[in-house]
């Protein structure tokens, strides 16, 4: 079975609420403080760290939240791929 | 009695909606092609009520409970949420079809599932890109059945087939005068907030289609159970197709259109088969 970080799971599951995507482009860290995520989650949340998130969520909802978060498909592409690159170095 | 009237298989993708002005015009004839002969098939279909099997996209269900398989029995659905669909897709509600729901559900009872109900389910783009760009007008009453193509663990091949050939049996037993078709929705090919996000295996998607084309559920069952784990994520997704096929009952597949269409990061298919 697979690990998923509820907690940020969750963040990103809510943000397809619209009015919390606005909230959230609006300002991050009041939509944040409502989530129990762990201190280094909340960093990589916040530094748009896609690495870092894209082991703890279903590939979909990460997609989804970088959609929201507003990051352009090559850009979220491109860091997944150096991920990878960097997982396998 | 009920007819099986129709029995049609066709892909997805927010980005045929979204991205459709960066679509090329090649590609997009694949794709008006496949969606334009698929609407002319269910129309000319007369349905009385479309069943659609189609995945949820972290829309109706989360962590909390991920059922395999979920039946919509409501009598209405909710039109699709997500903002770049719902401008577009005219129905803020699709009928639904409790009675016929309520009959597969039971149907499947007896037949060795245990599916999940719903009586109010959101409709996402997985079941409404289809209805839209196929120009399905009017709506016919909407069964939804949704299977877990997303969060592993997944339904296996077989276990979608053998549910395609439990929804044939439902159907026909249902004893009222309905036309019924069956729409699997999804794949083929495509990656999804992986490394290989955009990546279309081709040649992945023409062997499928060969072997949906041949004659052995067996061999097709097998393929996928084998292939679809090193494939990209959105793959999964042919399970849909797996349980149109046993709906026929692993024959008379006919391919309508396919195009591998980077602009959308699908493998586009379009199928459909003898009732």
């Amino acid at each position: 079975m697979l690990v998923r970080d509820y907690e940020l799971s969750r963040l990103f599951f809510d943000l397809q609420t619209p009015a919390c995507a606005e909230e959230y482009r609006a300002g991050r860290q009041a939509v944040l403080d409502r989530y129990r995520l762990e201190p280094a989650v909340r960093t990589a949340v916040e530094h748009d760290d896609v690495a870092f998130l894209a082991s703890r969520v279903n590939p979909y909802l990460l997609r989804f939240y970088f959609f929201v978060a507003g990051m352009p498909d090559a850009e979220f592409i491109r860091h997944l791929r150096d991920a990878d690159e960097g997982g396998k170095g | 009695m009920a007819v099986l009237a129709g029995i049609y298989a066709a892909s997805h993708g927010p980005l045929i909606v979204r991205n459709w002005d960066q679509v090329t015009p090649a590609h997009r004839e694949v794709l008006n092609a496949g969606f334009s002969d698929l609407g002319r098939r269910i129309r000319s279909d007369r349905l009385d009520a479309l069943v659609i099997i189609s995945p949820d996209h972290w829309v109706n269900f989360f962590l909390d409970n991920l059922p395999s398989i979920c039946v919509g029995v409501g009598a209405w659905h909710e039109g699709p949420n997500e903002p770049w669909l719902t401008g577009r897709f005219p129905h803020r509600q699709l009928a639904g079809h409790p009675a016929l729901a309520g009959h597969i559900v039971e149907t499947a009872l007896q037949n060795g599932f245990e599916p999940s109900i719903s009586h109010r389910l959101i409709l996402d783009h997985g079941f409404c890109i289809p209805l839209l760009k196929a120009g399905v007008e009017p709506l016919p009453p909407i069964v939804p059945v949704i299977f877990n193509d997303i969060e592993p663990p997944f339904p296996s091949v077989r276990r979608c087939y053998e549910w395609g050939r439990m929804l044939r049996r439902a159907i026909e037993s249902w004893p009222h005068d309905l036309r019924i078709g069956v729409l699997g929705s999804g794949g083929l090919s495509h990656s999804i907030g992986e490394p290989t996000m955009g990546r279309i295996e081709e040649d992945f998607d023409r062997e499928c289609l060969s072997h949906f084309a041949g004659n052995s559920p067996e061999v097709l069952i097998d393929y996928l159970t084998r292939t679809l784990p090193t494939v990209g994520n959105g793959a999964s997704e042919i399970r849909n197709w797996v349980a149109a096929h046993g709906v026929a009952g692993g024959k008379g597949f006919s391919l309508i259109a396919y195009g591998a269409i980077p602009e959308v990061f699908v493998g586009c298919g379009f199928a459909c088969w003898t009732p």
